[in-house]
This record gives C-alpha cells, sequence and structure tokens, in this order.
C-alpha cells in the first residue's frame, strides 16, 4: 500500500509560496520611505508651483499674472507697478513727464546685467522697437502707441509719442529690458536681465527653471539663494505638493482649494482684492446677420446666467461679479451696470429677436481662472433652461487657443478670457479691449474682434487726455457705451489667493497677483 | 517506482488516493478556480454593466441636472446614494451616464481592434511570405512605440471626439489580436484538415475563411475580452489627461479628474468612480481568465473523452 506523506512535511509549493513572500517583503520594504515627504526643497531653496506653464522668461507674448513675479526676477523694466497699485521706479531713477508728449528718463547708475554687461539706452530703444515687431502680443496692446526712444546722454534720454500718453510710465513697467545684442522680436528663450536671479537651468517645454541668485545684484543681496520654478496644473497635485512640503508656493488656488488648505498646520493663505477681469466674452467678429452680432441678444443672453449663484456657490465668494467693463478697483473704472438673472426674459427676448433655439460655443483654456471648468458647465446647463445649446471645447495649456482668439484657430462664439489690469489704470485695460481698429484685426490682434470705431475714438480721446479730471470724465463716458455694446455674457472680479508654507516670509502679494521675489525670506 | 491501475482495478480496491485528496489536487483546484472566476467575473461584470445599460430606465435624476446650492453632498444624503458633484450633480447618475460612454467607446474599440486584429493576424500566418512580413513589422513598429503617447498624440490631432477616440484605441490594440491569431493560425495551417481542404481543390482566402479563421476564432475572442478592460481603462486615462470627449460628456476618467480637486474634503468624487472602474476591470479580467482556463481543461479532456 502507498503510504501517504506525512501533511506537516512543507511540500515544494509552501516552500515555494514563503520564498515568494520573504522576497515580496524584502523587495517593497524600501517603499516604506515613500511614506514621509519627498523631493522637499533645500534650506535655501524656493520652489514655486505655477498652474500654467511659462514657456519663457520673455513676457512679449506671454504675460499671465503668476508669470510676473517669476519674470521681473530676471528681467526688469524702467518702473513697476508696487503696493497700493503706486508706481516705483527700478531701473530709470528719474521718469518725468516734460511736456505732453515728452518724458525724461534717466537709468539708474551703475545697473549691469547678470554677466556684468552695463545697461545702455540703446537696449531700452531696441526693447521698445522689438516689443512692437512682435505679432500677437499682448503688451502692445496695452499702449495706445509706443513712445520712440532719443538718446541725450550715457544715462539719459527722452520718450516721445505723437499724443499725450499721461501713463506712459506705468505702460513702460511692461516693457522688458534686454541687451540689445540679444534681443529679438520674439519671445526670448534664454538670455541674460537685470533681475536679482539668473538662469541656472531652464527646461522651457515642461515650464521648469531653476533661477540662482546674481551675487553683485544692484539691488542687494536677495535672501533666498534658489528659486526652482515648477508647472504643476493640476490644481490637486499642487495642493497636495504644498502640502507634503515639495512646494513652496501655490499661487491662483480655487476657492475649494482654499477651503482644503484652510487652517492645516505649516500652511498660511495670502487673499488680497483682484485687479483682474475674467469675462464670457462675445465673438465680435460675427458675420452681419449672425444672432450674436446683434447686441440685443448678446444682452438678452447676459439674463440666462445666474451669476449671483455663480459666485456664491461656485467660486464660494471669492470672486464678485463685474459691475463694469473693467475691474472697479482700477483708477478711473466706473460703475456702468450689472448682470441680472432672469430666464424668462431671456427666453421672452430671444424669442422676440427670432434667436430662440440658438446654439453656441464656448471656448476657454484650462487655469484661464480659477473654477474655470465647473463656471463652464454651470453656465452651459444655465443656458439650456433658456433653450440655448451650448457646445463646450476646452483648450489645454500649450495648446492653440491664441490663434483661435486671432480667428485664425476656428470659429467660436463666446471665448471664457481673464485679462489682468497690469498698471492699476482703467484706460490701459480699456485700451487694450476695446480700442481696437481695423488696422489691428487685419493681423486678429483686436481685443476678440471687438472693433468699434466711435468707441476707439472715445478710448483714444481718453488715453491721450493729461488733464486727470478730464480723463476720469471721457473715460467713463466711453465705458458706458462699451457697456451698452454687451461685450460680456458675464464677467467677474476674483480674488488673488495664494498659498505657501510657514518657512516662507515676505510674500507681499500685490494686487496685479504678483510679488517681489527679492523681500522673500525662508526660515528654518 | 510507479505502479499503473486499471480503472476496473482501482475501483476494486481501496486506495491511498482519497476523495479528499482529489478535491485538493492541482487539476481539480484548477477547475474549481476556473468556475469561481468565471462566476466572481460575471458578477463584477454584471453589476456594473448592467445599471449603465439600464441608466436611462432608472428612476434617476438627469446627469448634467444642476443644484448648486447642494454641491458636495455626501453618499445617502437627500436621495443621493452616491452624494452630488461639486456642481450639484447626482453622482451615481453621472456614473452610470458617464458609464455607457465608457462602455460604448470600450466595446466599439474591441469589436473594431478584434475584426482588424483577427484578420490581419490570420493573413499573416496563413499566407506568410510578404504579407506576413508587412503585418509582423507593422505590429511590432506599433507595440514599441508608448501607447498612451501614441493616444495622446492623434487625439490632440484629429480632436477628442467618441469617434476619434474609438478609433484611436481600436488601432492600438489590434497588435495584441493580431500576434495571438497570427500563432494560432501557424498550428492550424499545418495540420491535415487544411491539406485536405487544399487538395480537394478550395482557394486559400477559402480555406482561410471557411476552415482556419472558424477554429482560432474561440481563443482569439478571449483576447479580445480581456482587451475589453484595457480599452475602458485606456478611455478612462484618456478622459482623466483632458483627452476626452469634450464637456458636459460625463465619463469615468473625467468625473475623477474633476472629483481630484476635492480629494480631501469630498472622498466620494474620486473613490465610487473608481471603485466601479475597478469593479468593473477585475470583472472583466476574471471572466476572460475563467473562460480561458475553462477552455484549456475543455481541450485536455477532449482527447480522453475520444479515445
Amino acid at each position: 500500500m502507498t503510504r501517504t506523506p506525512p501533511s506537516e512535511t512543507p511540500s515544494r509549493r509552501t516552500l515555494l509560496r514563503w520564498g515568494a513572500a520573504g522576497g515580496a517583503g524584502l523587495a517593497l520594504s524600501p517603499l516604506a520611505a515613500c511614506a514621509g515627504p519627498t523631493g522637499a526643497p533645500g534650506p535655501g531653496t524656493l520652489t514655486l508651483g505655477l498652474n500654467r506653464s511659462l514657456v519663457s522668461l520673455d513676457n512679449k507674448l506671454n504675460q499671465f499674472d503668476a508669470a510676473v513675479t517669476v519674470q521681473r526676477a530676471v528681467r526688469q523694466a524702467l518702473t513697476a507697478i508696487g503696493p497700493d497699485m503706486r508706481l516705483t521706479r527700478v531701473l530709470a531713477d528719474r521718469f518725468e513727464m516734460t511736456a505732453p508728449t515728452t518724458w525724461s528718463v534717466r537709468l539708474r547708475d551703475g545697473i549691469r546685467y547678470s554677466d556684468g554687461r552695463p545697461v545702455t539706452v540703446d537696449d531700452v530703444a531696441t526693447a521698445v522697437r522689438l516689443y512692437g515687431e512682435v505679432a500677437g502680443s499682448f503688451i502692445l496692446g496695452l499702449f495706445p502707441e509706443l513712445p520712440e526712444v532719443e538718446a541725450t546722454g550715457e544715462r539719459t534720454f527722452l520718450l516721445h509719442t505723437r499724443e499725450p500718453v499721461p501713463i506712459l510710465d506705468r505702460l513702460m513697467a511692461n516693457i522688458l529690458i534686454t541687451p540689445a545684442k540679444d534681443n529679438r522680436p520674439e519671445e526670448l528663450r534664454s538670455g541674460v536681465g537685470t533681475g536679482p536671479y539668473q538662469v541656472a537651468g531652464a527646461n522651457s517645454g515642461a515650464g521648469e527653471y531653476t533661477l540662482a541668485r546674481v551675487p553683485d545684484y544692484w539691488g542687494g543681496r536677495p535672501p533666498v539663494e534658489q528659486v526652482r520654478v515648477r508647472f504643476v496644473p493640476e490644481e490637486s497635485s499642487r495642493v497636495v505638493a504644498l502640502r507634503s512640503g515639495e512646494l513652496d508656493v501655490i499661487d491662483t488656488i480655487t476657492p475649494d482649494s482654499a477651503e482644503q488648505l484652510t487652517g492645516l498646520p505649516g500652511v498660511h493663505l495670502e487673499q488680497t482684492a483682484g485687479v483682474r477681469i475674467c469675462q464670457l466674452f462675445y465673438n465680435f467678429r460675427k458675420p452681419r446677420g449672425h444672432p450674436l452680432a446683434d447686441a440685443r441678444v448678446r444682452r438678452a443672453l447676459t439674463y440666462a446666467i445666474d451669476g449671483e449663484s455663480l459666485v456664491r456657490d461656485v467660486l464660494t465668494d471669492s470672486a464678485e461679479q463685474a459691475r463694469g467693463v473693467v475691474p472697479l478697483s482700477l483708477q478711473g473704472a466706473e460703475r456702468t451696470g450689472s448682470y441680472t438673472y432672469d430666464p424668462s426674459r431671456a427666453r421672452q427676448l430671444l424669442r422676440s429677436l427670432g434667436a430662440d433655439g440658438l446654439r453656441i460655443k464656448i471656448i476657454w483654456e484650462s487655469g484661464e481662472f480659477a473654477a474655470d471648468a465647473s463656471v463652464m458647465e454651470a453656465v452651459a446647463e444655465m443656458l439650456k433652461d433658456v433653450g440655448v445649446r451650448a457646445a463646450l471645447q476646452q483648450f489645454e495649456p500649450g495648446g492653440d487657443i491664441l490663434k483661435w482668439r486671432q480667428g485664425k484657430g476656428g470659429d467660436w462664439d463666446v471665448i471664457g478670457n481673464g485679462f489682468p489690469g497690469t498698471t492699476g489704470q482703467a484706460t490701459t485695460m480699456l485700451q487694450a479691449m476695446y480700442a481696437g481698429t481695423a488696422e489691428d484685426e487685419r493681423t486678429g490682434d483686436a481685443f476678440m474682434g471687438y472693433v468699434i470705431p466711435a468707441i476707439a475714438r472715445q478710448l483714444s480721446d481718453a488715453a491721450t487726455e493729461t488733464d486727470p479730471a478730464t480723463r476720469d470724465r471721457k473715460l467713463a463716458a466711453a465705458q458706458h457705451a462699451v457697456w451698452d455694446t454687451w461685450p460680456a455674457m458675464w464677467a467677474f472680479v476674483p480674488k488673488t489667493v495664494l498659498a505657501r508654507r510657514a518657512r516662507v516670509d515676505g510674500v507681499r502679494l500685490l494686487p496685479i497677483n504678483s510679488y517681489d521675489l527679492t523681500a522673500v525670506r525662508l526660515e528654518g | 517506482m510507479s505502479a499503473t491501475l486499471t480503472p476496473s482495478a482501482s475501483s476494486a480496491r481501496s486506495s491511498a488516493v482519497t476523495a479528499r485528496h482529489l478535491a485538493r489536487a492541482t487539476a481539480t483546484r484548477q477547475r474549481r478556480s476556473a468556475r469561481f472566476k468565471l462566476w466572481a467575473g460575471a458578477l463584477c461584470t454584471a453589476l456594473v454593466a448592467l445599471p449603465v445599460a439600464l441608466a436611462s430606465l432608472l428612476p434617476l435624476p438627469d446627469p448634467d441636472a444642476q443644484n448648486l446650492a447642494g454641491r458636495r453632498v455626501p453618499p445617502l444624503t437627500d436621495g443621493h446614494l452616491f452624494g452630488t458633484d461639486q456642481l450639484g450633480r447626482d453622482l451615481l447618475s453621472r456614473i452610470l451616464h458617464g458609464g455607457q460612454v465608457s462602455l460604448t467607446v470600450g466595446i466599439l474599440a474591441v469589436v473594431v481592434s478584434g475584426l482588424i486584429g483577427i484578420a490581419a493576424g490570420s493573413a499573416a500566418g496563413y499566407f506568410g511570405g510578404w504579407i506576413d512580413t508587412v503585418v509582423s513589422r507593422l505590429l511590432e513598429a506599433q507595440m514599441a512605440l508608448p501607447l498612451l503617447m501614441m493616444l495622446l498624440l492623434v487625439v490632440a490631432l484629429f480632436g477628442p471626439s467618441v469617434t476619434v477616440i474609438t478609433c484611436v484605441i481600436a488601432i492600438a490594440q489590434w497588435p495584441e489580436v493580431a500576434r495571438l491569431t497570427r500563432s494560432l493560425v501557424l498550428v492550424e495551417r499545418e495540420k491535415p484538415y487544411v491539406a485536405a481542404a487544399r487538395l480537394l481543390g478550395m482557394r486559400s482566402w477559402s480555406v482561410l475563411g471557411r476552415h482556419v479563421i472558424p477554429n482560432v476564432l474561440r481563443p482569439a475572442s478571449l483576447v479580445v475580452l480581456l482587451l475589453l478592460a484595457q480599452a475602458v481603462l485606456l478611455e478612462s486615462a484618456l478622459s482623466f489627461l483632458g483627452a476626452g470627449p469634450q464637456r458636459p460628456f460625463a465619463t469615468w476618467g473625467r468625473i475623477i479628474s474633476d472629483g481630484q480637486d476635492y480629494i480631501t474634503t469630498s472622498w466620494w468624487l474620486v473613490t465610487l468612480p473608481g471603485l466601479v472602474i475597478a469593479l468593473l476591470v477585475v470583472g472583466v479580467n476574471l471572466m476572460g481568465d475563467g473562460l480561458r482556463d475553462r477552455i484549456r481543461t475543455t481541450k485536455t479532456t477532449k482527447p480522453a473523452k475520444g479515445a
């Protein structure tokens, strides 16, 4: 008779199982290290997590809010917009209007680029000229006209304009100065600047930069030795990275993320009133006869949007509905009206105008403003309630929405767009958005195709007015005229929110959603 | 030392192999395991697929109907079994309706990839020569490419729509089917019934279509079934990365992608759709594994029956 082997003897299979279990234990034990924070920056390194890819440290085409902080750390302008939207002089120590169309400027003594070259008047003249040669420039639209530079000495020069530009000193805060020899009519991928930091490493495709402190910076040694800039598009990833200590500062966070971070040990929130306006802007390139070419239809659609609910529930009170065509915190801004929610009126007006059953396409780029996708989906549903079918098209960062904005990518009806108030003056924003001309439109540079000559003339007239009181009066009239064209289906002004680790100190967040990196300190 | 026992002899006398031993035997365990996998897989798949298929008939709110005052309501509150999302939409309804998009894309993709893969693989295996060379090099080239990157590239070029995503996933998956079909046909074409068909004067395409393909269809279709889980995962991955069908279409990937911003405050927005995807993928894989094991067992027992 065959003997059955005693069951307590371990079989080959049992031995294999034990072996496999032991091997797996050994292999996985290093994973225990993953429980702690990883990739934390060094004690002298500040790591910033941006929500949009910083494709360049130049601003000829690309100047979203958070980019300003980093761009100004490498390249600087003659002036800057400081706390309380006051003008501060940076590379210039004198910037005065000597005649209605002439400004006298003197470069600060002893200013050098990070490679040791001195800043010259020729650098300023070249920079101004090249900003004017860039197609699709965001900066160019802010200027009624670009000034001409006339050198009067080694450090002094005059800025001439054909018409008076009373806020030229503020506008020049957007022209970053680069050595004339290295400057090109395009966004510069490399190069040097006069800022407190120089580029130690760059991967512009991934939006990642390493900035090293300039040892002999003219403005004094910045406290932070190294700044790392990372592009982290996912809001949740940025929040998790901040919580784990992988990132030190994250900007433009949604109210929901702010709620998650509130009260967490080691994390602080900074909030300030914003000067950015976010709009659902109509496409003004629609042919005559199209429903959206009719201001009455555009107005009717505004009644479909429950702005109060969007601000209260989706944006959780981190924004306020626009009551003008620019944020009221800008100097010279005028309260022109408000958005009213009245869906039955919307339906009735659309029916009477023969626009019921309208189909529209709404486009936007991810990250254009906080909670962008939620706002758009909510708007689409509100439009559905009044019989308007809205198709949504979301562009990922780095996509070709710029072409679409210029009318060269495809047809659309409404765009979700945020526009910053870079100078603190209403006139700059109004000029950029509503003073487009037929000539601008030939290259697609008129803001969303908004070309209304009468309004452009009004704005131009106001922009060249040297008397502040008269200028404000003319600007107010122009803003009412803009409002009456119903350029946006809905608009809101978000507050600026930033989160930082407790070890980061000195982040003085400005309303223009940027801060001075030279004031930032790291503790511990 | 081994002894050969005839059935009659073994039944006539007592044996050391008891019923307990038989129950613990590898073959029995495998059979039991295959049955378990099949049933468990079918159950998991049905738990997801049936409600998804019947989503329009179930008493659920509209998946796009918003209630901004009722945002991020937890599960089992105010009649919302799975809670609500960041715009106050019923999460269960969105998951089930989103599943219709994800499953439709998945099923269409595997059907198309199955057809392409079986046709190309069988032609390569049966005819050999330049057809085999072309098909083999094509599938090797495609398998060498990073799959997700390739999908993202195609979607970026042609735009994210259900049709494009279906075609892209189908084209991404055909090499798996083609490779297996080619190897199965290589075995089949050497069998006597194929030679007999040729001798009878049947054309090559006819032999392939009428005799060879029906014999390899069963194992090949099993791979196609397993690819369904992969296709659903791919569609979810594309949606998660923002390359899925445009909003407001609810797809599983997008529901998770949108929900991840609220992961610490509203766990259900990510966890519940994640569980549904996991349940479906595990279910389909278990079912495929079970069917494969069953076919393998049937194949090995068939000759014994015939002997």
